[in-house]
């Protein structure tokens, strides 16, 4: 019985929740409330736990709940429950793109979508940088990632590697001082 | 774009490498897919990564999880959908499985507090660079720097939700070349 409420619980989540990552938490701790799975304490070391593992926060915590709630059978259960809805929206989308790829409407959309795209990322580039202003070790890290990467294009994983070496460094070099 | 058939099972291991790399917020998706199916593999073009980027987010869901889906289809139809959901989740569940009680006491250390200041740090580049390059590879015309600078203004000062962005502008774009190019 509780595999069914999981399901459907997670499945509403992918169902109406927007934007993702965070956007979930509202109604993880509207789960927390309804039934008995987990603590809101244990919520907030969900969602702790979910930003540092790999993977998307808002599958990560979905991951977790499950596990919480019923073990390993749980958090499958969970993951894939929420991620039900937008795989049947995506193919039928794709689909309908596809089959429809020289309508009007279809054409004009996709020429409309481009500029909200990077109207998109710039607005997500702005939000992100405005809190690092006041870090100016973050802020010389960026612009130093930011120089090497005009000069040659390399892997996102290449940065993201020497950038966690930097910061673990900064730490060791602040524990000696 | 010539188009290249991948197996289920390789395009599988793409999308578990990219689960693995998944750091810092699910944003940093976009630059790894650009690297992945567009410079490495040249199995998507840019303008592709671009649409679905907007589309992944114009649905609800996660976005990551989303474009990941999207990416697959795009290759393998509905089983290449299926597979980037699995694959693209398949490191992150098993990290949560096996390791959540050990990560649990690890989220205080300063070792790994520095670490991932250094991840966000790099996230933030990565997608400084995107924005650069998905400029730089638009075919920017009056319309395309109207919509762009409406978008951004949209979010940043009415703080308008990015699925009512997207909405919005999605028609008023339709709408103007309707009127502009369908009398033609």
């Amino acid at each position: 019985m509780i595999y069914l409420h999981l399901f459907w619980e997670f499945f509403k989540i992918g169902l109406f929740s927007f934007g993702g990552g965070y956007a979930t938490i509202p109604f993880l701790y509207h789960i927390s409330q309804v039934y008995s799975w987990y603590s809101l304490d244990e919520l907030t070391q969900m969602v702790a736990v979910a930003s540092i593992t790999p993977g998307p926060v808002g599958i990560n915590v979905a991951t977790y709940a499950g596990l919480k709630s019923a073990g390993i059978l749980g958090s499958a259960l969970a993951t894939l429950a929420e991620m039900l809805p937008s795989l049947v929206l995506v193919i039928i989308v794709s689909k309908l793109l596809r089959k429809f790829s020289d309508n009007f409407y279809v054409k004009s959309l996709i020429q409309t979508l481009k500029p909200i795209s990077c109207g998109l990322l710039t607005s997500v580039a702005i939000g992100l940088l405005k809190p690092e202003l006041n870090d100016i070790k973050a802020l010389i890290l960026i612009g130093a990632l930011l120089i090497l990467s005009w000069k040659s294009k390399r892997d996102p994983l290449f940065y993201i590697l020497i950038s966690a070496i930097i910061g673990v460094m900064l730490v060791f070099i602040r524990t000696l001082a | 774009m010539e188009q290249k058939r991948l197996s289920l099972f390789k395009l599988f291991l793409i999308f578990t490498k990219i689960g693995a790399i998944l750091l810092g917020g699910g944003y940093v998706i976009l630059p790894i897919m650009a690297s992945e199916f567009v410079d490495k593999r040249e199995l998507v073009s840019h303008d592709e990564v671009i649409d679905y980027f907007a589309l992944a987010q114009s649905l609800p869901g996660i976005i990551a999880a989303n474009m990941s889906m999207f990416i697959g289809y795009k290759l393998r139809g509905k089983w290449g959908a299926i597979t980037a959901m699995l694959g693209v989740t398949f490191i992150p569940f098993w990290c949560i499985v096996l390791l959540a009680s050990v990560i649990g006491s690890l989220t205080e250390n300063s070792y790994v507090q520095g670490a991932l200041w250094g991840v966000g740090a790099s996230v933030i580049a990565l997608i400084v660079l995107t924005a650069r390059e998905m400029w730089q590879k638009s075919n920017r015309d009056a319309f395309f720097y109207v919509i762009f600078v409406l978008t951004l203004l949209t979010l940043l000062i009415f703080k308008l939700s990015p699925i009512q962005t997207i909405l919005l502008f999605s028609i008023i774009g339709v709408i103007y070349k309707k009127i502009t190019e369908g009398k033609k």
